[in-house]
């Protein structure tokens, strides 16, 4: 019996789909499973025979019992209905704890090759809810953040599993540990009832109180204040006054993402983020493209000697600041992924050398978290580009033969100074940078 | 230097998970039941093939008819199925019998929990909480029974919930009665519950209709299961 949820115990079967001796393939529906209002179907793993029902339709079953029993081969069926009718429906089976397909997997195999007992594939959907008490070996990875709720909150984090690379553990994680509802902490919405401001018509009662609705985003100081700029809000101001002195163009693509998507979530397993990703096929692209690196000085045009990708990061006090990968274009994906989570630890913690958060020379801002489809950015001083990234969206693409599809699409949009960079360099590089996004996203692992 | 999003947490990365996207979908005629079933199945049968297609939200009436889910029993329909005044449907949800009619809103939700909590305890419970933020802006008390599923309002029950998944990717949603006819109900034993007692937000807000409520209902699932609408709302 898999378990549908968290909190489930047992599960009632509420309809066979297949009869004993039936052909079953793998991912082919197999049961009804029924646990309050909801119904799961329930597929099997492995192609073969389902040779015994154990728990028929209608009863009820503890999350871990063996419910039925689905044989490789169709000459096996009737020993397994023979083992299956001397087990006992109720009794409990040895896999009984474990509800992990690959465990039961391994069991069951070692059992049939030591005893020649018929080989058991239980039956649990994809994957199965229930996760172990989760108990770190001592070392504890943790988010500044993170650690500060758990101390807050109380909660152990040696017992928290961290979802973070490399098993860090995130401030979501110490919440959802404390059974806390996750907060999107720039939204501040939470739990609260949702806010919606349009008008109900034909209603009396007056459906929202509008002092005691939450505030909206975020401030610094409350009403009626005026808040002196903080060192890192001076040194933004500067920078964004500064631009204003450069003649600045922007040029859009969009970029279809359907590859790239399936590639991260091919990678991520591995502990690579998305910021390690586009850092890094902007880098492959800028590497052929130098004029999109360079930058504009008062002797000429300045060719760095190096890629360096700056990523625009939003600082929780205000501010903002844009830590450096150097060298994106050589960088494996691996370490621009544990560079980047060391350098927004630090840059948290105010303990970045000027190095490296002045470093760039082009900067990436990715806003696509938050839903925008495109936005453009100011261009820093002393580089020549800026990528503003939207979000991937699916959206309905015509393709030339006249077929429709949906295809996710990602808007990218390049701010750069004309004096150094022209329409047509823009436009080469975004050219590429799309065709290695949308068709070779695997070497960037290269 | 780039715009920036107010707060945001530092590890931008961790946030793109934070976000999905479902096309809304928000038919102005009435629909027949197994319509709306055809669209869901093929939004469902795509995100189950290909886990990066697009999630999908309806929100609905149906002309008046009973359905049922795989496991529903049939004592509690207090007629011969086979001689229902209404379309009768048997389909893959849990629950007993229910009814549909205009003037009551069914929301279905073509979801992957995989991107959001594999529980389907937590969706139900979820879904209970959409439906009690909207009552709750319309000056309403919703609450839970405990041990079961839906949403009730002074002892009469509003809101229903059942839902179908298949690989973690769901199916079907719940329906809220705005100012429809209940007589229907007298029909069956709706949801298998001997005593219950049927309400309508109407009872509480006379004059209240389906429009006034869809808008707070659009708003309270995109918020609840943090979505951006991948298309244009007009209203």
């Amino acid at each position: 019996m898999p378990a549908l949820s968290s909190t489930m115990t047992e599960g009632k079967i509420v309809e066979w789909l297949k009869n004993p001796g039936d052909k079953v393939e793998r991912g082919e529906s197999v049961l009804v499973v029924e646990s309050d209002k909801a119904d799961m179907d329930v597929e099997s793993f492995h192609d073969g025979f389902l040779a015994s029902i154990v728990m028929p339709a209608g009863s009820s079953a503890p999350v871990g019992e063996t419910i039925g029993l689905i044989v490789e081969t169709e000459d096996e069926i009737a020993s397994a209905q023979a083992s299956a009718s001397s087990l006992p429906p109720q009794s409990a089976n040895q896999e009984k704890e474990s509800s992990s397909p690959e465990v039961q997997e391994k069991k069951a195999s070692l059992e049939s090759s030591k005893t020649t007992i018929v080989k058991q594939a239980p039956l649990v959907p994809e994957s199965p809810v229930s996760q172990p008490q989760f108990v770190n070996d001592g070392r504890v990875v943790a988010s500044p953040r993170a650690k500060k709720l758990a101390s807050q909150m109380g909660v152990d984090l040696a017992t928290v599993r961290g979802s973070g690379p490399h098993g860090r553990i995130q401030a979501e994680d110490v919440q959802s540990a404390k059974g806390e509802p996750i907060s999107v902490p720039w939204i501040a919405e939470s739990n609260a009832p949702a806010r919606i401001v349009s008008e109900i018509p034909h209603i009396e009662k007056k459906p929202v109180d509008l002092d005691k609705r939450p505030a909206e985003g975020k401030s610094f100081g409350s009403r009626g204040e005026t808040i002196a700029f903080n060192t890192l809000q001076q040194a933004v101001n500067r920078n964004m006054e500064e631009s204003l002195n450069t003649p600045c163009f922007r040029v859009g693509y969009s970029i279809l993402s359907d590859e790239l998507d399936a590639f991260y979530k091919k990678v991520k397993p591995n502990g690579v983020t998305m910021t390690a990703l586009l850092a890094k096929a902007v880098g492959l692209t800028l590497a052929r493209h130098p004029q999109v690196n360079a930058a504009f000085s008062s002797d000429g045009i300045a060719y760095p000697s190096q890629i360096n990708v700056a990523v625009a990061v939003a600082m929780e006090d205000g501010g903002l600041i844009t830590p450096v990968l150097q060298n994106a274009d050589k960088t494996s994906l691996a370490d621009l992924s544990l560079q980047w989570a060391d350098l927004v630890k630090r840059a948290r913690n105010k303990q970045l050398e000027p190095q490296e958060y002045s470093s760039g020379t082009f900067t990436l801002s990715n806003l696509g978290m938050f839903g925008v489809d495109r936005f453009d950015a100011i261009l820093p001083p002393g580089t020549g580009a800026i990528l503003a990234v939207g979000a991937s969206l699916p959206k309905v693409v015509a393709s030339n033969d006249g077929s429709i599809s949906i295809k996710k699409q990602m808007q990218v949009n390049l701010t750069a100074d004309h004096r150094v960079i022209y329409g047509a360099d823009g436009a080469q590089f975004l050219k590429d940078l799309a065709y290695l996004i949308e068709k070779n996203p695997s070497c960037l692992s290269s | 230097m780039p715009e920036s999003g107010p707060n945001s947490n530092l590890d931008l990365t961790r946030q793109l998970a934070q976000t999905s996207s479902a096309f809304l979908f928000e038919p102005k005629n009435i629909v027949p039941f197994e319509t709306a079933l055809c669209w869901q199945r093929n939004f469902q049968k795509n995100l189950i093939e290909q886990p990066f297609s697009p999630q999908a939200v309806w929100f609905l009436q149906h002309f008046p008819c009973y359905t049922l889910g795989r496991g529903s029993k049939k004592k509690n329909l207090l007629f011969d199925e086979n001689k229902s005044l209404l379309p009768l449907f048997r389909i893959d949800r849990g629950g007993e019998v229910t009814h549909h009619m205009p003037g009551q809103i069914v929301g279905y939700l073509v979801f992957n929990l995989n991107l959001y909590k594999k529980d389907l305890s937590w969706y139900l419970r979820e879904l209970e909480q959409v439906l009690i933020d909207v009552l709750n802006l319309l000056g309403i008390e919703g609450k839970r029974i405990d041990g079961l599923t839906g949403v009730w309002c002074e002892g009469q029950k509003v809101g229903s919930i059942g839902i179908g998944c298949k690989r973690w990717v769901t199916k079907h949603g719940f329906s809220l009665n705005v100012d429809c006819d209940l007589a229907g109900f007298q029909e069956i034993i709706p949801c298998g519950l001997n005593k219950v007692k049927l309400g309508k937000l109407s009872n509480w807000l006379p004059g209240i209709k389906v429009c006034d409520v869809q808008p707070l209902l659009r708003e309270s699932v995109r918020r609840r299961f943090r979505l951006n609408w991948e298309n244009k709302i007009l209203d």
